[in-house]
C-alpha cells in the first residue's frame, strides 16, 4: 500500500502542491481549499508540508458520529468522507492532529485528501520530491541505503581507500 | 462586465488623508490594453500623477499590483509590482518582488492597491478578505522590517499572514527605501519604500482565504503543463546551477567572463570572487547544504533561486536570511570586500533597515573611491575609514546611512547621483548612474546588450527592463541570427544585434511583469515561445518541443483572446506608455546614455581589457532603437502616430497638449520642449 510521505528538508515552499490540489479537485486556485498545505516559516527559511497521513487508527474515523460518513478505501487505503452522509459537525477536523481536514461551510460538509484515487496531483507538481507517494518498504529501503552508504564512506575513509571530502 | 478569469476582479483605493477605502471594479478594456501589474500601474500613474508632483508629497500615488496570473498554478506566479514617481530619480519609478504576498492579496479578493494621500499618524493597512482597515502603527514605526513583520504575523493570522513592510531607512528619508515582502523579498529599486513612508504607511498585512478561477480550466491545465515541461527541459535550467547555488551562481560566472563590477566599476574582475561566490555561501552558511535539492521558492516556482543561510560564528554570528547576487555584488566586489560574512551581514542589514541593497552598496562603493581619490577627506566621512576592502567601515556606513547619521548618513541617503552633485569637485565622474539610478552588478562595457538596456531603461540604469542574459550564455549562433538578426547578439563585447536583443527582451519583460510572472523563465532560461522551437532546429531535441506560450497562457486564464503578436504589441504599448510618462517627467534622448566611466574609461584588466562602450555606437544604436519603438530620433519623444497605433490615443492627446508629441506629418513641426532634468 503506497502512502504520501512529506520531506520538509526537501521542500522549497513553492506551494505548487496546494494550487494543484485545489485546481484538480475543485477547479479553482485556493490554498485554503487545498487538502495539503505548506507552512512557510519565513524567518527561519524553513517550509513544512502538512497533510493527511491516512493514519491506521484514524482519530477522525473513530470520532465521527455519522455511521456511514467515513470509510477506508480498500484500493488506496485512504480515509474517505462520504459527503452525502457527512453532517458537517467538524468533529474529525477538531481531532485531527495534523489539521488536515477541511470544512466547506457553504455546502455543509467536511472533505479531505483522498489520494486523488491513487494518483495524487500534489506529487506530480513537486519537483524536489518533498512529497512522495511510495510503499513503506521503498521508503525504508531508501533510508537504510542512505545510512549504509554513509557508514561505508566513513569506513573506507578510515581505511584510507578514498580521500576524505565533503561528499 | 462579465468577470474575467485569473483576475480577482477589483482594486482597492486607499485614501490615507481621509482614511477611506474604496473597492473599484477592473475594466475589461484596461485589462486588454495593459494586462495588469506593471502595465496597469504605469497607466494609473500617467492618469493620476501630474509631472510636477513632488514624489514625497501626499499627491504622489503608490500602486501595488498583481497580474492575472499571480496566484495561479504555473511556472513562477508570485510576482507583485510596485510603482510611484521615484524620489530617487524624479522620473517613473517601479520595482518588482516575488514571494507570496501578491498571491495572498488576490486570494483576499484584490488585484491591486492604489494608495493616495497621507495619514496624519503612522498606520498599517490590514486586509483579511472583505475586511480592509487602516490601523494604528505607532508600535511599529521605527522598527526594522523583520521585527515589524514578526509582530504583524503574531497579531494576525500567523504564518498565513503575508506582510509588506518598510523600515527605518525609508522613514528617515533615505531616497532608495525599499518594500520588504515576507522578510526576504525586496521591491528595492527606485525608492518605493520612501514614498510609502512619506504617506505614513508602515506596512500592508494580508490574509486571503478566497479562490481564483480561470476562463478555460482544461486548456489552462494543458498550457501550464507544457510551460512547466519547457522550463524543466530548458538547457539553462537543466544545469541546475540556480537550484544548486541560487542567483549567486552569477558572481562566479561574471568574474570568469570578465564583467563583474569591482571597486565601484573601476575593474571587471575581482581577485577575491571565490571568497564571496555561491559556492562559498553554500559551504559556509547555507542552512540547506547539498545534496538536499532545496533552495526556497516564490509561489509555484520550480526554480527555487532563494538561498537561505545563517552565520554561526565570528562577529556576525546570528546573521541570517536569503541572499541574492545583486546585493552580494554591491557589498562584495563593488566595495572590494572579500569577507562573505561581512557582505552577508551588510546585505541583511540593508533589508532590515528597508533600503535598496544595490543603491546602498553602490553609494558606499562610491564613497570609498572618492575617499581614495582624495575628493572626500577623512573629515568629510566623519573619520570613518572608508576604503575599498574595509568591511567594518562598510557595515558601519550601512548603519549610518539608514539612520542618516553624520555626513556619511546625510549624503549616503541621497544615493550616488545626488550625493555626487552635493559633493562636487569632480565626484560626478565616478558615479554609475543613468537617470539617477545606480548601475547593477554587470559591467556595460563588456555586456553591451545589458549596457544598451541600462541606457534606455524606463527606471534608469537597471537590468530588469531588458535582462538580455542571452549574450552571456552559449546558444548556437544560428539562434541569435534568426531571432535578433546577427550571430553576435549572443556574444559579449559585441554591438551587433544588441538593439533587437534589447527590444525583444524589453517587450517580453513588460508583458510578464504585467502578467505577474518571473523574469527568469523567459530571460535567464529561455523557455518562451518561439525560442525552444528555434533552438530545436540547431540542437536535435530528444522528444517533442515544449515552450511557455505566454499568449495562450494569458488567454486560457482570462478568456481574453491574445495572439502572440497581440501580446508582443502589448509589451511595446507598455514600454511606450512608460516612455510617455518619462517624457512628461523631462526625459529626452540626451538622458538615454551611459555615465562617463563606461563611455571613456577602458576596462583595465581581464578578458575584455581595453573595452569601452563606444559613444558613437551608442548613438547609432539609439537611432535604430527609436525607429523600432516609433520614437523620434532627434528627441526621443514618441511619435503621436505610433502611440495611436498602439492604442494609446489618450496618451498621445495628453502629450500633444503639452507640446511633447513628435509627429511624422510634414509641415507640422513638433515643438519638443527641452528636458528639465
Amino acid at each position: 500500500m503506497r502512502k504520501l510521505v512529506f520531506h520538509p528538508e526537501r521542500c522549497t515552499g513553492c506551494r505548487a502542491c496546494e494550487l494543484a490540489c485545489s485546481f484538480f479537485n475543485d477547479g479553482v486556485f485556493s490554498p485554503t481549499r487545498s487538502r495539503i498545505r505548506v507552512v512557510r516559516i519565513d524567518e527561519e527559511g524553513v517550509d513544512v508540508p502538512v497533510g493527511c497521513l491516512q493514519c491506521d487508527s484514524a482519530p477522525c474515523m473513530l470520532v465521527c458520529p455519522s455511521p456511514l460518513a467515513m470509510y477506508r478505501d480498500e484500493g488506496t487505503g485512504a480515509v474517505m468522507i462520504n459527503v452525502d452522509a457527512c453532517i458537517g459537525c467538524r468533529s474529525c477536523m477538531l481531532i485531527c492532529p495534523f489539521g488536515a481536514i477541511n470544512h466547506d461551510p457553504e455546502k455543509g460538509f467536511c472533505y479531505k485528501c483522498d489520494l486523488c484515487g491513487g494518483d495524487p496531483e500534489c506529487v506530480k507538481w513537486c519537483f524536489t520530491k518533498a512529497i512522495e507517494y511510495v510503499e513503506d518498504e521503498d521508503l525504508r529501503r531508501a533510508k537504510r541505503s542512505e545510512v549504509a552508504e554513509g557508514a561505508a564512506k566513513v569506513m573506507l575513509e578510515a581505511a584510507r581507500l578514498v580521500k576524505p571530502g565533503r561528499g | 462586465m462579465p468577470k474575467l478569469g485569473g483576475y480577482a476582479g477589483q482594486l482597492l483605493h486607499v485614501d490615507l488623508t481621509n482614511g477611506l477605502v474604496k473597492k473599484l471594479p477592473l475594466s475589461k478594456e484596461a485589462c486588454e490594453l495593459f494586462i495588469g501589474g506593471r502595465g496597469r500601474d504605469a497607466k494609473t500613474l500617467f492618469d493620476q500623477v501630474p509631472p510636477e508632483t513632488d514624489p514625497l508629497s501626499p499627491s504622489n500615488v503608490l500602486c501595488l499590483s498583481t497580474g492575472p496570473i499571480t496566484g495561479l498554478l504555473g511556472p513562477t506566479t508570485g510576482r507583485v509590482n510596485v510603482a510611484a514617481k521615484s524620489p530617487l530619480t524624479g522620473i517613473y519609478g517601479n520595482s518588482n518582488a516575488g514571494a507570496h504576498w501578491g498571491a495572498e492579496l488576490k486570494y483576499a479578493g484584490y488585484d491591486g492597491i492604489i494608495v493616495t494621500g497621507k495619514a496624519s499618524k503612522p498606520v498599517y493597512l490590514y486586509i483579511e478578505d472583505d475586511l480592509v482597515e487602516l490601523r494604528d502603527a505607532s508600535h511599529l514605526w521605527g522598527k526594522g522590517t523583520y521585527e515589524a513583520t514578526r509582530i504583524l504575523q503574531r497579531d494576525h493570522r500567523g504564518y498565513d499572514t503575508r506582510v509588506a513592510a518598510i523600515g527605518p531607512a525609508a522613514e528617515n528619508g533615505v531616497l532608495y527605501g525599499s518594500l520588504i515582502f515576507d522578510y526576504w523579498d525586496a521591491a528595492g529599486r527606485a525608492g518605493m519604500g520612501t514614498v510609502m513612508a512619506s504617506k505614513n504607511l508602515k506596512a500592508i498585512a494580508v490574509t486571503g482565504t478566497g479562490s481564483l478561477s480561470v476562463a478555460d480550466p482544461k486548456r489552462y491545465a494543458e498550457v501550464v503543463r507544457d510551460a512547466w515541461q519547457a522550463v524543466l527541459e530548458d538547457p539553462g535550467f537543466q544545469t541546475q546551477e540556480h537550484a544548486a547555488l541560487g542567483t549567486l551562481v552569477v558572481l562566479g560566472l561574471g568574474n570568469a567572463q570578465g564583467w563583474l563590477p569591482t571597486r565601484n566599476f573601476r575593474e571587471t574582475v575581482f581577485e577575491l570572487a571565490d571568497e564571496v561566490s555561491g559556492e562559498a555561501f553554500r559551504d559556509r552558511f547555507s542552512t540547506r547544504p547539498a545534496p538536499i535539492p532545496a533552495g526556497r521558492a516564490c509561489l509555484s516556482c520550480p526554480n527555487r533561486c532563494k538561498r537561505f543561510g545563517r552565520v554561526t560564528s565570528g562577529k556576525y554570528a546570528g546573521t541570517k536570511g536569503s541572499i541574492e547576487f545583486e546585493g552580494a555584488a554591491a557589498f562584495g566586489p563593488k566595495c572590494g570586500v572579500g569577507d562573505l560574512a561581512a557582505v552577508f551581514h551588510a546585505y541583511m542589514l540593508s533589508n532590515d533597515y528597508g533600503m535598496d541593497c544595490i543603491s546602498c552598496g553602490n553609494t558606499i562603493a562610491l564613497f570609498m573611491e572618492l575617499h581614495e581619490e582624495g575628493i572626500l577627506s577623512h573629515e568629510d566621512m566623519d573619520g570613518l575609514d572608508l576604503h575599498f576592502g574595509s568591511a567594518d567601515a562598510m557595515v558601519e556606513a550601512v548603519h549610518r546611512i539608514a539612520k542618516r547619521q553624520g555626513k556619511v548618513g546625510e549624503l549616503g541617503g541621497l544615493g550616488e547621483e545626488l550625493a555626487a552633485k552635493r559633493i562636487g569637485r569632480g565626484a560626478e565622474n565616478y558615479v554609475s548612474t543613468v537617470k539617477g539610478m545606480g548601475t547593477i552588478g554587470t559591467d556595460p562595457r563588456v555586456a553591451k546588450g545589458f549596457g544598451f538596456g541600462f541606457a534606455v531603461a524606463s527606471r534608469g540604469s537597471d537590468h530588469l527592463r531588458a535582462h538580455p542574459v542571452f549574450e552571456m550564455i552559449r546558444y548556437p549562433p544560428g539562434v541569435a541570427e534568426e531571432l535578433f538578426g546577427a550571430k553576435e547578439a549572443g556574444e559579449l563585447g559585441k554591438y551587433e544585434g544588441k538593439v533587437r536583443l534589447v527590444f525583444f527582451h524589453e517587450n517580453m519583460a513588460a508583458v510578464t511583469d504585467s502578467m505577474g510572472t518571473c523574469r527568469f523563465m523567459h530571460a535567464s532560461f529561455y523557455a518562451e515561445y518561439p525560442i525552444p522551437e528555434v533552438l530545436a532546429k540547431y540542437v536535435k531535441p530528444r522528444g517533442p518541443v515544449h515552450s511557455i506560450k505566454y499568449h495562450e497562457w494569458l488567454s486560457a486564464a482570462t478568456g481574453l483572446n491574445f495572439t502572440y503578436e497581440a501580446l508582443m504589441k502589448a509589451g511595446q504599448r507598455i514600454v511606450s506608455l512608460e516612455r510617455a510618462l518619462n517624457v512628461r517627467f523631462g526625459v529626452r534622448r540626451e538622458h538615454d546614455t551611459l555615465p562617463k566611466r563606461f563611455l571613456k574609461q577602458p576596462v583595465p584588466t581581464g578578458p575584455f581589457k581595453g573595452e569601452v562602450f563606444s559613444e558613437e555606437m551608442l548613438n547609432k544604436m539609439l537611432d535604430e532603437y527609436y525607429d523600432l519603438r516609433g520614437w523620434e530620433r532627434e528627441t526621443g519623444l514618441p511619435y503621436e502616430e505610433s502611440l495611436i497605433e498602439l492604442g494609446l490615443a489618450d496618451v498621445a492627446d495628453d502629450l500633444k497638449r503639452r507640446g511633447l508629441a513628435a509627429t511624422r506629418i510634414k509641415g507640422e513641426e513638433a515643438s519638443p520642449r527641452k528636458g528639465r532634468r
